[in-house]
Protein backbone atom coordinates (compact mmCIF):
# COMPACT_ATOMS: atom_id res chain seq x y z
CA UNK A 1 0.00 0.00 0.00
CA UNK A 2 1.54 3.32 -0.95
CA UNK A 3 -0.42 5.64 1.49
CA UNK A 4 0.29 9.37 0.98
CA UNK A 5 1.81 8.70 -2.08
CA UNK A 6 -1.21 9.84 -4.20
CA UNK A 7 0.19 11.32 -7.36
CA UNK A 8 -2.53 11.41 -9.98
CA UNK A 9 -2.08 9.21 -13.30
CA UNK A 10 -0.55 11.23 -16.01
CA UNK A 11 -3.11 12.40 -18.30
CA UNK A 12 -0.54 10.97 -21.38
CA UNK A 13 -1.58 9.92 -24.96
CA UNK A 14 1.06 10.59 -26.95
CA UNK A 15 2.30 8.27 -29.34
CA UNK A 16 6.47 6.60 -29.39
CA UNK A 17 6.63 8.79 -32.39
CA UNK A 18 5.11 12.29 -30.67
CA UNK A 19 7.42 11.47 -27.49
CA UNK A 20 10.61 11.53 -30.00
CA UNK A 21 9.25 14.31 -32.10
CA UNK A 22 8.15 16.65 -28.99
CA UNK A 23 11.34 15.78 -26.90
CA UNK A 24 14.00 16.59 -30.20
CA UNK A 25 11.52 19.49 -30.61
CA UNK A 26 12.42 23.26 -29.43
CA UNK A 27 10.59 25.59 -27.03
CA UNK A 28 7.42 25.18 -25.95
CA UNK A 29 6.62 21.40 -27.04
CA UNK A 30 9.79 20.35 -25.25
CA UNK A 31 9.22 21.82 -22.64
CA UNK A 32 5.31 20.83 -22.41
CA UNK A 33 6.53 16.72 -23.22
CA UNK A 34 9.49 17.13 -20.33
CA UNK A 35 6.89 17.83 -18.07
CA UNK A 36 4.16 15.54 -18.91
CA UNK A 37 7.54 13.00 -18.41
CA UNK A 38 8.47 14.01 -15.24
CA UNK A 39 4.72 13.14 -14.48
CA UNK A 40 4.96 9.56 -16.09
CA UNK A 41 8.53 8.87 -13.86
CA UNK A 42 6.91 10.48 -10.32
CA UNK A 43 3.54 8.28 -10.99
CA UNK A 44 5.75 5.10 -11.31
CA UNK A 45 8.58 5.52 -8.80
CA UNK A 46 6.63 4.87 -6.01
CA UNK A 47 5.65 1.81 -7.02
CA UNK A 48 8.95 0.99 -8.18
CA UNK A 49 10.74 1.01 -5.26
CA UNK A 50 7.75 -0.05 -2.68
CA UNK A 51 9.67 -2.69 -1.68
CA UNK A 52 12.62 -0.65 -0.12
CA UNK A 53 11.43 2.42 0.59
CA UNK A 54 7.39 3.91 1.48
CA UNK A 55 6.26 7.32 0.17
CA UNK A 56 6.57 8.43 4.08
CA UNK A 57 9.87 8.15 4.54
CA UNK A 58 12.29 11.14 5.06
CA UNK A 59 14.75 9.26 2.04
CA UNK A 60 12.32 9.05 -0.16
CA UNK A 61 10.98 13.00 -1.41
CA UNK A 62 14.83 13.86 -2.09
CA UNK A 63 14.83 10.65 -4.28
CA UNK A 64 12.16 10.43 -6.60
CA UNK A 65 13.67 14.38 -7.27
CA UNK A 66 17.34 13.12 -8.27
CA UNK A 67 15.63 10.11 -9.81
CA UNK A 68 13.06 12.10 -12.23
CA UNK A 69 16.34 14.35 -12.72
CA UNK A 70 18.79 11.69 -13.67
CA UNK A 71 16.48 9.66 -15.45
CA UNK A 72 15.02 12.88 -17.78
CA UNK A 73 18.80 13.59 -18.35
CA UNK A 74 19.53 10.16 -19.75
CA UNK A 75 16.27 9.96 -21.62
CA UNK A 76 17.40 12.75 -23.41
CA UNK A 77 21.03 11.54 -23.93
CA UNK A 78 19.50 8.42 -24.59
CA UNK A 79 17.04 9.23 -27.10
CA UNK A 80 18.27 7.84 -30.43
CA UNK A 81 18.68 4.41 -28.59
CA UNK A 82 15.35 4.06 -28.20
CA UNK A 83 14.18 1.21 -30.87
CA UNK A 84 10.76 0.90 -30.31
CA UNK A 85 9.83 -2.20 -28.83
CA UNK A 86 7.54 -0.95 -26.22
CA UNK A 87 5.75 1.89 -25.09
CA UNK A 88 8.24 5.08 -25.27
CA UNK A 89 7.06 5.82 -21.13
CA UNK A 90 7.64 2.00 -20.47
CA UNK A 91 11.28 2.28 -21.97
CA UNK A 92 11.26 5.69 -19.71
CA UNK A 93 10.28 4.10 -16.76
CA UNK A 94 12.81 1.38 -17.54
CA UNK A 95 15.65 3.63 -17.20
CA UNK A 96 14.06 5.34 -13.86
CA UNK A 97 13.87 2.12 -12.38
CA UNK A 98 17.64 1.15 -13.29
CA UNK A 99 18.60 4.45 -11.88
CA UNK A 100 16.77 4.44 -8.32
CA UNK A 101 17.80 0.57 -7.79
CA UNK A 102 21.42 1.44 -8.28
CA UNK A 103 20.55 4.03 -6.32
CA UNK A 104 19.03 2.31 -3.36
CA UNK A 105 21.13 -0.71 -3.15
CA UNK A 106 24.36 1.51 -3.54
CA UNK A 107 22.54 3.52 0.28
CA UNK A 108 21.63 0.05 1.19
CA UNK A 109 25.75 -1.09 1.22
CA UNK A 110 26.70 1.94 2.42
CA UNK A 111 24.45 2.01 5.59
CA UNK A 112 25.26 -1.85 6.25
CA UNK A 113 28.75 -1.91 7.92
CA UNK A 114 31.78 -4.12 7.01
CA UNK A 115 31.78 -5.77 10.47
CA UNK A 116 28.05 -6.48 10.08
CA UNK A 117 29.14 -7.99 7.26
CA UNK A 118 31.90 -10.26 8.69
CA UNK A 119 29.25 -11.62 11.04
CA UNK A 120 27.21 -12.87 8.11
CA UNK A 121 30.58 -14.19 6.43
CA UNK A 122 28.42 -16.87 4.85
CA UNK A 123 24.52 -16.89 4.17
CA UNK A 124 22.40 -19.20 6.13
CA UNK A 125 22.35 -22.56 4.95
CA UNK A 126 19.00 -24.35 3.98
CA UNK A 127 17.01 -25.80 6.54
CA UNK A 128 18.11 -29.31 4.93
CA UNK A 129 21.92 -28.56 5.41
CA UNK A 130 21.38 -27.54 8.80
CA UNK A 131 18.95 -30.30 10.40
CA UNK A 132 21.88 -32.62 10.20
CA UNK A 133 20.53 -35.37 12.67
CA UNK A 134 23.53 -37.21 13.90
CA UNK A 135 24.35 -39.22 11.23
CA UNK A 136 27.09 -42.02 11.90
CA UNK A 137 30.97 -41.83 11.84
CA UNK A 138 30.77 -43.42 8.14
CA UNK A 139 28.69 -40.79 6.42
CA UNK A 140 30.88 -37.86 8.25
CA UNK A 141 33.74 -39.37 6.50
CA UNK A 142 31.85 -39.69 3.41
CA UNK A 143 30.52 -36.39 3.06
CA UNK A 144 34.07 -34.85 5.06
CA UNK A 145 35.71 -36.37 1.65
CA UNK A 146 33.66 -35.36 -0.95
CA UNK A 147 33.66 -31.58 0.43
CA UNK A 148 37.59 -31.81 0.37
CA UNK A 149 37.07 -33.15 -3.43
CA UNK A 150 35.10 -30.26 -4.60
CA UNK A 151 37.33 -27.98 -2.82
CA UNK A 152 40.02 -29.21 -4.51
CA UNK A 153 38.51 -28.86 -7.99
CA UNK A 154 37.39 -25.16 -6.66
CA UNK A 155 41.19 -24.31 -5.97
CA UNK A 156 42.38 -25.80 -9.29
CA UNK A 157 38.98 -24.26 -11.34
CA UNK A 158 38.45 -21.00 -10.02
CA UNK A 159 40.92 -17.59 -10.69
CA UNK A 160 41.11 -15.56 -8.15
CA UNK A 161 38.97 -13.12 -9.71
CA UNK A 162 36.25 -15.79 -10.24
CA UNK A 163 36.67 -16.88 -7.01
CA UNK A 164 36.27 -13.10 -5.13
CA UNK A 165 33.17 -12.82 -7.40
CA UNK A 166 31.75 -15.66 -6.87
CA UNK A 167 32.04 -15.39 -2.89
CA UNK A 168 30.98 -11.89 -3.50
CA UNK A 169 27.62 -12.53 -5.58
CA UNK A 170 27.05 -15.70 -4.35
CA UNK A 171 28.05 -16.32 -1.21
CA UNK A 172 27.32 -12.68 0.09
CA UNK A 173 24.68 -11.60 -1.91
CA UNK A 174 26.48 -8.47 -2.71
CA UNK A 175 24.44 -6.78 -5.31
CA UNK A 176 26.08 -6.94 -8.87
CA UNK A 177 26.42 -3.50 -9.16
CA UNK A 178 28.06 -3.05 -5.85
CA UNK A 179 30.67 -6.11 -6.32
CA UNK A 180 31.70 -4.81 -9.74
CA UNK A 181 32.35 -1.15 -7.97
CA UNK A 182 34.60 -3.16 -5.15
CA UNK A 183 36.07 -5.32 -8.32
CA UNK A 184 37.29 -2.33 -10.59
CA UNK A 185 34.71 -3.88 -12.74
CA UNK A 186 31.45 -3.11 -14.97
CA UNK A 187 28.05 -5.54 -14.06
CA UNK A 188 28.37 -7.22 -17.39
CA UNK A 189 31.76 -8.12 -16.95
CA UNK A 190 31.33 -9.30 -13.83
CA UNK A 191 28.34 -11.44 -14.74
CA UNK A 192 30.25 -13.16 -17.67
CA UNK A 193 33.05 -13.74 -15.06
CA UNK A 194 30.36 -15.32 -12.71
CA UNK A 195 28.55 -17.28 -15.46
CA UNK A 196 31.89 -18.50 -17.20
CA UNK A 197 32.91 -19.51 -13.39
CA UNK A 198 30.29 -21.90 -13.12
CA UNK A 199 30.32 -23.12 -16.40
CA UNK A 200 33.66 -24.27 -16.36
CA UNK A 201 32.75 -26.00 -12.33
CA UNK A 202 30.00 -26.85 -13.57
CA UNK A 203 31.78 -29.24 -16.72
CA UNK A 204 34.89 -30.24 -14.12
CA UNK A 205 32.09 -31.95 -12.25
CA UNK A 206 30.18 -33.18 -15.20
CA UNK A 207 33.57 -34.79 -16.23
CA UNK A 208 33.90 -36.42 -13.02
CA UNK A 209 30.63 -37.70 -13.09
CA UNK A 210 29.19 -35.57 -9.87
CA UNK A 211 26.77 -32.82 -10.04
CA UNK A 212 26.10 -30.53 -7.20
CA UNK A 213 22.56 -31.14 -6.75
CA UNK A 214 23.54 -35.14 -6.20
CA UNK A 215 26.41 -33.89 -3.59
CA UNK A 216 23.91 -30.97 -1.65
CA UNK A 217 21.32 -33.88 -1.36
CA UNK A 218 23.79 -36.01 0.54
CA UNK A 219 24.08 -33.74 3.40
CA UNK A 220 20.34 -33.60 3.35
CA UNK A 221 18.86 -35.35 6.26
CA UNK A 222 17.74 -39.01 5.88
CA UNK B 1 38.06 -6.60 16.16
CA UNK B 2 37.53 -8.58 12.75
CA UNK B 3 39.96 -7.37 9.82
CA UNK B 4 37.51 -5.33 7.34
CA UNK B 5 35.85 -7.03 4.72
CA UNK B 6 37.75 -6.11 1.51
CA UNK B 7 41.16 -6.98 3.21
CA UNK B 8 39.86 -10.05 4.24
CA UNK B 9 38.75 -10.77 0.91
CA UNK B 10 42.33 -10.08 -0.47
CA UNK B 11 43.99 -11.95 2.04
CA UNK B 12 42.02 -15.05 0.62
CA UNK B 13 42.69 -14.16 -2.90
CA UNK B 14 46.79 -13.82 -1.93
CA UNK B 15 47.09 -16.93 0.28
CA UNK B 16 44.74 -19.28 -1.02
CA UNK B 17 43.41 -19.95 2.44
CA UNK B 18 41.38 -23.48 2.38
CA UNK B 19 37.68 -22.55 1.47
CA UNK B 20 35.07 -23.55 4.94
CA UNK B 21 32.97 -26.16 4.32
CA UNK B 22 30.08 -23.84 3.77
CA UNK B 23 31.84 -21.70 1.49
CA UNK B 24 32.23 -24.82 -0.78
CA UNK B 25 28.57 -25.74 -0.41
CA UNK B 26 27.48 -22.09 -0.96
CA UNK B 27 29.47 -22.41 -4.73
CA UNK B 28 27.61 -26.35 -4.77
CA UNK B 29 24.21 -24.72 -4.40
CA UNK B 30 25.44 -21.65 -7.21
CA UNK B 31 26.24 -24.68 -9.47
CA UNK B 32 22.81 -26.56 -9.31
CA UNK B 33 21.21 -22.73 -10.45
CA UNK B 34 24.02 -22.17 -13.59
CA UNK B 35 22.58 -23.21 -16.58
CA UNK B 36 24.75 -23.26 -19.78
CA UNK B 37 23.20 -20.75 -22.04
CA UNK B 38 23.14 -16.95 -20.75
CA UNK B 39 23.31 -13.81 -22.01
CA UNK B 40 24.68 -10.92 -20.37
CA UNK B 41 22.80 -8.34 -17.82
CA UNK B 42 22.99 -5.49 -20.78
CA UNK B 43 21.29 -7.91 -23.29
CA UNK B 44 18.53 -8.26 -20.60
CA UNK B 45 18.26 -4.65 -19.81
CA UNK B 46 17.73 -3.58 -23.59
CA UNK B 47 14.85 -5.96 -24.01
CA UNK B 48 13.71 -5.76 -19.64
CA UNK B 49 10.79 -3.02 -21.40
CA UNK B 50 9.46 -5.52 -24.51
CA UNK B 51 9.26 -8.25 -21.94
CA UNK B 52 7.91 -6.66 -19.22
CA UNK B 53 5.00 -5.40 -21.44
CA UNK B 54 4.50 -8.86 -22.90
CA UNK B 55 4.52 -10.40 -19.51
CA UNK B 56 1.46 -7.68 -17.95
CA UNK B 57 -0.18 -8.36 -21.44
CA UNK B 58 -0.50 -11.88 -20.70
CA UNK B 59 2.23 -12.22 -24.11
CA UNK B 60 4.05 -15.50 -22.87
CA UNK B 61 7.14 -13.42 -22.42
CA UNK B 62 9.19 -16.22 -20.83
CA UNK B 63 8.01 -18.73 -23.77
CA UNK B 64 8.85 -15.76 -26.43
CA UNK B 65 12.09 -14.96 -24.75
CA UNK B 66 13.71 -17.86 -22.81
CA UNK B 67 16.83 -17.22 -22.20
CA UNK B 68 15.88 -13.45 -20.95
CA UNK B 69 13.33 -15.52 -18.68
CA UNK B 70 16.49 -17.74 -17.17
CA UNK B 71 18.92 -14.63 -16.77
CA UNK B 72 16.22 -13.44 -14.46
CA UNK B 73 15.96 -16.56 -13.13
CA UNK B 74 19.84 -16.39 -12.23
CA UNK B 75 20.35 -13.08 -11.57
CA UNK B 76 19.33 -11.21 -8.59
CA UNK B 77 19.91 -7.29 -9.48
CA UNK B 78 18.01 -8.10 -13.06
CA UNK B 79 15.17 -9.84 -11.41
CA UNK B 80 15.13 -6.71 -8.98
CA UNK B 81 14.48 -4.31 -12.10
CA UNK B 82 12.24 -6.90 -13.56
CA UNK B 83 10.10 -6.81 -10.82
CA UNK B 84 9.99 -3.21 -10.08
CA UNK B 85 9.22 -2.67 -13.85
CA UNK B 86 6.21 -5.27 -13.41
CA UNK B 87 5.00 -2.90 -10.21
CA UNK B 88 4.78 0.32 -12.22
CA UNK B 89 3.24 -1.36 -15.76
CA UNK B 90 0.77 -3.50 -13.18
CA UNK B 91 -0.78 -0.57 -11.31
CA UNK B 92 -0.73 1.76 -14.86
CA UNK B 93 -2.78 -0.93 -15.74
CA UNK B 94 -4.87 -1.04 -12.86
CA UNK B 95 -4.11 -4.74 -11.86
CA UNK B 96 -1.93 -3.12 -9.12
Amino acid sequence: MLAGSIILQPMVTRSNANWLSDLRAKGGARESALSDLRDVIQHGLPFAVSRWVSAQDPFFAPLLEEVTQETLLRVLDQLDSFEGRSLFTTWVQKIAVRIALTELRRKRWQDSSLDEMLDNDVSPAPPGLMADRSPGPDVLAERDDMIAHVRRILEQELTPKQREALILLGIQDVPLEEAASRMKTNRNALYKLLHDARLRLKRRLGAEGLNAAEILSAFEPK
Amino acid sequence: MSEPFHKLLGRLRRDHEPLSDEVVKGFLRILERARIEDIPCSQVYNRLDEYVEKDVHGHAAAKLMPLLREHLDCCHDCSEEYEALMRVLRQASGEG
